[in-house]
């Protein structure tokens, strides 16, 4: 009677009808609106995978910019140097990552609270000074253009050179990634990461090997972490040391606590109120992030769990009075 | 009560120094199977460190300790779980954010030995089937669905005690369970702990006399990290020396 | 090369003087309010802007010296009483929470100051011979001046109310709450005194560098090393690793690129991190 009441049909049937509605969207809207879709799409990807490390395993990583700018070098170098095709570099912008995760959570896990996160910001500026002046593999400074190939599996073909076809492909890869994470955090291997953020010492007297589990989530999402990079070079055709630089990584925090944490959904939501927001100030406020600076502390401050979160307890209260 | 002549664990000639100081001062200790063998001394004996040397979270400075004739001398905390020892702490340590039903799920999952990223977690029927047993013998059945931190304090610590049932030990280190109730709740906790750990091999630091002399088969008595007397609970009482260094400085 | 080396080693005892009063400010917060400030870089840019603001309307670089530290200080007094206090025991979110306060104070100075590097001229020029080089007499009067504010903060907090208060709240923070000291208003005070260290920083280093909304990241991350490297809530530390490092760099650069040469130290800190998180002069 009592654990998990879940409405997956709920579930199905609202993620069916966003689906749904942006797939139709583009038919209706300028091209304009579908380049910021896809760069959104992105940023949600970027987000989650966040959230993943911090929501769910308590972990604040600043680091996650080094995956993502990875996976944006990934694809751009070997589609350009090499012609490989856009399937196995996708791939790689996991793998390859992946791996750096690996190496750098392999360090990182050993340490906890603040010295996590400061040894995080160091990893992702030390691959940032790299990336800057590594020119001969990296371009420097003005960093890589490239055209994507085009997107084969069997018959079906996307052109990525195309808006619509990158928004569609992105759409799609985004979304499948969010189901993904959701199977995870739902599994017997998310309640594990779960119980590490509630108490990490409980966690270790029941039996976890605690910093084998923080690793394996660091891994995970700084494989998806290096497929939004991938994805975001895709869509700009180009990648730079720029998406290196730790501060990218405060944008998946801004999105994150915005949305509200160890949700998932919590960050989709955040990603597309901040991006909005930025979206629509640009016109008349050069800092842009003057907005998003304020509405992150407030948030902080009267809301850390966020919008989500807000919601979460309002509903509860609602049941509590009835 | 199962007698054997040697015991579950071993503790052999186990020291711990802090910089110098002697918190633990060559402990011999043998705890058989199925009893309940409390640790009691004056605030600073050594007691909890002697729990937290023997399941990992100190390590030995000199000694060995043995369960159930293997070595698990300074293994770390999460290998000590899965040999099958299971702890409770003095200050209560539970998932705070987390229901009661997932604070015992997660505790009874662990001891699967793969954890299947793609499969939801509801599916294991049998983890389900252990969390409501152990909800059912806790008695918490009813509050599952409260988030644990909304528990009352004597309910919190039944719960930590569940959640280390869940973990299957074939020994419980109990860590004053009593520690910040009042006698009405203590021995309404007593009187639970009699039903839910029947049967289990278990050491208790306790404090409170009256629940030690009423739980324990055997008591040691710690004193600057050193045992001075060991027996049954009767015995103890009688005891000299014990009276002079314990119980006379005790209100009790 | 001899008189390429001694110039690098004055550069890096100057340079890191600069930084020793910037990481003595993260040093001082972090020991007392456990708070990892990440505005704290922002605090460094805003000292060197309000110091330009200043010159430009009173003409005197040491009028600057004195009020734009005063202005951030009370900057500072304001994010601990208005933003931060409510979150001071939860190391995690007051770094989200300062890292928004980072941006708001970076996009205000890009609103009001623009975004292009200004410069502020030394007001001392004359030149200063070491080893038949002419070195730049200001740079040897920024030593000087960080020299003293670090002896000012030491006699404060050996002799004075506020210091000890603040030294017995990182003893224990339990027992100086018994004692009635009143540490809500030492966290405000401790607050406001590492903002202006950060502020007197950044006008120090003016001279030296350009002045712009983003000069506080980087050194942010260099406040962050020297911290690390001499040990939180280890002062002396402060100051012994922010002079050692910047040697270590501005000596480096010589040799190989000064990218390279923060690469290097970045790897050390990691080090420093994994084998001594208590510092390299902790106990």
């Amino acid at each position: 009677m009592s654990s998990w009441k879940e409405k997956p049909f709920g579930f199905t049937l609202i993620f069916g009808l966003v689906i749904l509605g942006l797939v139709i969207l583009p038919f209706f809207t300028e091209l304009y609106y579908q380049t910021f879709l896809t760069e959104l799409f992105v940023w949600i990807l970027f987000a989650i995978s966040f959230d993943l490390i911090f929501g769910y395993t308590g972990l604040l990583s600043f680091g996650q910019a080094l995956f993502f700018g990875i996976g944006g070098y990934t694809i751009t170098i070997l589609t350009r140097k090499y012609g490989l095709g856009t399937e196995p570099g996708l791939l790689l912008c996991i793998l390859i990552p992946m791996v750096f995760a690996w190496f750098v959570g392999y360090f990182s896990v050993k340490l906890t609270g603040i010295h996590f996160v400061i040894i995080t910001i160091i990893f992702a500026i030390i691959a940032n000074i790299i990336g800057d002046t590594w020119t001969s593999l990296t371009g420097g400074k003005d960093g890589l253009t490239f055209s994507p190939r085009p997107f084969r599996l069997g018959f079906f073909q996307i052109n990525l050179m195309d808006i619509k076809g990158n928004y569609y492909f992105v759409l799609a890869v985004v979304a499948l990634c969010y189901l993904i994470l959701r199977r995870i955090v739902q599994s017997p291997l998310g309640k594990i990461f779960v119980s590490i953020r509630e108490n990490e010492e409980r966690a270790r007297l029941i039996g976890y090997h605690v910093q084998r589990y923080k690793l394996i989530a660091f891994i995970i999402a700084g494989g998806l972490s290096g497929l939004a990079g991938g994805l975001y070079s895709l869509t700009l055709k180009y990648a730079g040391a720029g998406y290196l630089h730790w501060s990218v990584s405060g944008h998946a925090v801004v999105y994150t606590i915005v949305g509200g944490m160890g949700t998932l959904i919590g960050p989709v939501v955040g990603t597309g109120i901040i991006l909005s927001l930025e979206h629509y100030l640009v016109n008349f406020l050069q800092a842009t992030d003057l907005v998003v600076g304020i509405v992150l502390v407030v948030m902080v401050l009267l809301a850390p769990k966020g919008i989500v979160g807000l919601i979460q307890s309002r509903r509860k209260k609602g049941k509590a009075s009835a | 009560m199962p007698e054997t002549n040697s015991g579950i664990l071993e503790i052999k000639n186990v020291n711990k120094s802090f910089g110098g100081l002697l918190a633990v001062n060559h402990v011999n200790l043998s705890v058989k199977k199925g009893e309940l063998h409390a640790l009691i001394g004056p605030n600073g004996a050594g007691k909890t460190t002697l729990l937290n040397l023997i399941n990992g979270i100190l390590h030995v400075s000199g000694g060995n300790i043995l369960f159930n004739g293997q070595e698990i001398t300074n293994l770390s905390p999460h290998r000590i779980s899965h040999i099958g020892i299971a702890r409770t702490l003095q200050i209560t340590s539970l998932f705070p954010g987390l229901t009661v039903h997932e604070n015992v799920w997660t505790a009874a999952q662990s001891r699967k030995k793969f954890f299947n990223p793609f499969l939801p977690a509801r599916r294991w029927r049998d983890v389900q089937e252990k969390t409501e047993a152990m909800l059912e013998l806790t008695g918490l059945k009813e509050k599952a669905s409260l988030i644990c931190s909304e528990l009352s304090y004597g309910d919190q610590r039944i719960l930590e005690m569940g959640i280390a049932l869940s973990t299957e030990p074939k020994l419980l280190l109990l860590d004053e369970p009593t520690a910040g109730l009042n006698s009405q709740e203590s021995m309404a906790l007593v009187k639970k702990m009699r039903t839910m750990l029947s049967g289990q091999t278990i050491i208790l630091v306790e404090h409170d006399m009256g629940v030690v002399m009423e739980l324990a088969d055997t008591i040691s008595v710690l004193h600057y990290g050193s045992i001075i007397a060991e027996g049954p609970p009767a015995k103890i009482k009688e005891n000299e020396e014990v009276k002079k260094v314990y119980l006379g400085t005790e209100d009790a | 090369m001899i008189s390429n080396i001694s110039i690098a080693l004055m550069n890096g005892i100057v340079w890191g003087l600069i930084m020793a009063l910037i990481a003595l400010g993260l040093n001082l917060i972090f020991g007392l309010l456990h708070v990892i400030n990440m505005a704290h870089g922002a605090l460094y840019m805003l000292g060197a802007v309000a110091a330009w603001y200043l010159i430009e309307l009173t003409g005197s670089f040491w009028i600057a010296l004195i009020i734009a530290p005063l202005f951030v200080g009370i900057v500072g007094i304001m994010i601990e009483r208005g933003l931060i206090r409510t979150i001071e025991d939860k190391p995690i979110i007051t770094i989200i929470c300062t890292f928004g306060i980072m941006l708001v104070i970076q996009e205000l100075v890009l609103m009001i100051f623009g975004g292009a590097p200004r410069r502020i001229d030394s007001p001392i020029t004359q030149r200063f011979p070491i080893f038949e080089l002419q070195y730049p007499a200001m740079r040897i009067m920024i030593a000087f001046i960080s020299i003293i504010l670090m002896s000012g903060l030491w006699i404060f907090l050996k002799k004075t109310k506020y210091g000890l208060w603040m030294r017995a709240v990182v003893q224990d923070r339990e027992m100086a709450v018994g004692l009635g000291i009143p540490v809500t208003k030492v966290y405000m005070w401790t607050f406001a005194v590492g903002s202006a260290l950060a502020a007197f920083s950044g006008v120090l280093a003016a001279p030296i560098v350009s002045v712009e909304f983003m000069m506080g990241r980087e050194v942010l991350i260099m406040a962050f090393i020297i911290v690390i490297v001499g040990g939180m809530g280890n002062l002396a530390g402060s100051v012994v690793a922010a002079v050692l490092i910047s040697l270590i760099q501005g000596v480096g650069s010589i040799f190989v690129s000064p990218s390279m040469a923060m690469v290097f130290s970045l790897a050390i800190l990691i080090i420093v991190l994994l084998v001594r998180p208590q510092g390299l002069f902790g106990e």
